[in-house]
């Protein structure tokens, strides 16, 4: 079993490990598979409160939005709620989706840099090195996710704030293009943590900023490569589903559909 | 030629002394600059010199001939990112009683007795955007002396390896080969140098 496969191998041998009842033993993963970092979605328990952009905000150093960034269209969040209403007014539901970088196996963002600023890691993370982005935007025209920022200003805080500033993630400067990094920070924390007790990263250890702050835990972060983690079970559900999965682009990011018992097929063409 | 000598300058002779010979003097001058730059760039050499401290502290004295281990003042450098720099009390647990009359020594007590921090200049230190960890380096056995250079024969600490990506790289490439290739079986595990820029770059 290579520990670098291809998109659909990969989701293939997933498949096939659950159906054949065949699993990969705890040593065995430990001898090193690797990991494949993902992370799941459930639209039915995600109340749109917009926890997780305030948490990634905060965690990841994002410039603040201030009103005319917004009205320029400049704002920027690593993660972003969208909302689709459905039906007429006094009738009317808001349904909500969260969107961040979906680390794709198959990224449109990582063949288009010519600085090989951004690339795929073996641990099936799209990673973005600010300091070798020189700010040609092809990654950010590229994704179909919109989930790519370009700093068109340097970001500024009140002074109030000087001291909120996360040390472990770098504040980018103007002229490079940000993203989710599925907070790699912590991931390599844990991975520390875990070689400090002489024990390896279990289901659970990492949650990016925004699976933490998910109030609903709609949100869920783990290792698709192991068979039993919480993600993994969401990725092999019915529900499970991949945004714009048409292009191709193999996400990590699993969304898992709504629960509405009064839901028709034809009710669900309304969206947007 | 004819086009060009349209749009060059004529000089008369005192116009050539007066602006000809600074002209090419300066541009020399910048050349050869720029050539000793890259030629220093190259050779990784660290030209900076070692900064001067506060208190005339002496690592050859301390961790050379009393031969007390880095860890003993650099705490934290097992479990933590950072290598801590020793906080007045620290000092004071020695120097509460071993060689109070000396000059430097008073420094640390006023220091102390006033409840200010010692401003000790920082040799080392890695760029922004760079996520270094010791405890991971001392978990792989790596000496302090591999990026510090011999810190315990020096007087005042200056910075002697050039810790730039190069140095990173060429280290961890050494130390296994294992954390890069399709058919590693190790892609990145805890006893690795990982090659991976997300390790680093933060």
């Amino acid at each position: 079993m290579s520990s670098i496969k291809s998109a659909t191998d990969e989701s293939a041998s997933r498949a096939a490990t659950v159906a054949g009842g065949t699993t990969i033993s705890e040593e065995e993963r430990r001898a090193g598979f690797g990991h494949r970092w993902g992370m799941s979605v459930d639209i039915d328990l995600c109340t749109g409160c917009q926890a997780c952009v305030v948490a990634c905000q905060t965690e990841n150093n994002v410039a603040i939005n201030e009103e005319q960034r917004v009205t320029e269209k400049r704002a920027k969040s690593w993660i972003r709620i969208e909302r689709y209403w459905e039906g007429e007014f006094p009738n009317a539901k808001a349904r909500y989706l969260p969107v961040l970088c979906q680390h794709c196996d198959n990224a449109p963002c990582e063949p288009v840099c010519p600085a090989w600023a951004t690339y795929h890691n073996e641990e099936g993370l799209n990673v973005q090195v600010y300091n070798r982005c020189i700010g040609t935007r092809f990654c950010a025209n590229g994704c179909p996710y919109s989930v790519r920022h370009f700093n068109f200003w340097n970001p500024e805080w009140p002074d109030s704030l000087e001291n909120m500033l996360n040390p472990d993630v770098t504040v980018r400067t103007k002229g490079i293009i940000e993203k989710c990094t599925f907070c790699v920070q912590r991931i390599n924390r844990a991975r520390r943590d875990a070689a400090q007790s002489d024990t390896v990263v279990k289901d659970g250890d990492i949650s990016p900023a925004c699976v933490q702050a998910c109030p609903t835990n709609s949100l869920v972060f783990g290792d698709l490569k192991d068979p039993f983690s919480k993600v993994s079970e969401a990725a092999n559900s019915d529900r499970a589903y991949h945004l714009l999965e048409e292009r191709g682009t193999g996400p990590a990011v699993v969304y898992l559909k709504k629960i509405d018992p009064n839901a028709t097929s034809s009710s669900e063409e309304h969206h947007g | 030629m004819d086009i060009l000598k349209a749009f060059l300058p004529r000089l008369t002779g005192r116009q050539f002394l007066m602006i000809g010979i600074p002209a090419v003097v300066l541009g020399g001058g910048l050349v050869t600059g720029l050539a000793v730059l890259i030629i220093l760039g190259a050779t990784g050499a660290t030209a900076r010199p070692a900064p001067t401290q506060p208190i005339a502290y002496d690592h050859s004295l301390h961790a050379g001939d009393l031969g007390i281990p880095c860890e003993f003042c650099h705490r934290g450098t097992d479990t933590q990112a950072a290598a801590t720099i020793p906080s007045v009390e620290q000092c004071m647990f020695c120097h509460s009683v071993v060689a109070t009359d000396r000059d430097e020594i008073k420094k640390i007590t006023t220091a102390f007795e006033s409840n200010t921090p010692i401003e000790w200049m920082r040799v080392h230190r890695m760029p922004d955007h760079v996520r270094f960890t010791h405890e991971a380096h001392i978990k792989a056995k790596i000496e302090c002396s591999t990026c510090h250079g011999p810190v315990e024969d020096m007087k005042t600490v200056k910075q002697v390896v050039n810790l730039n990506m190069g140095t990173c790289l060429a280290c961890h490439r050494d130390t296994n080969g294992r954390s890069i290739g399709a058919n590693n079986p190790h892609p990145i595990s805890v006893d690795s140098a990982p090659m991976d820029c997300a390790i680093c770059h933060k």
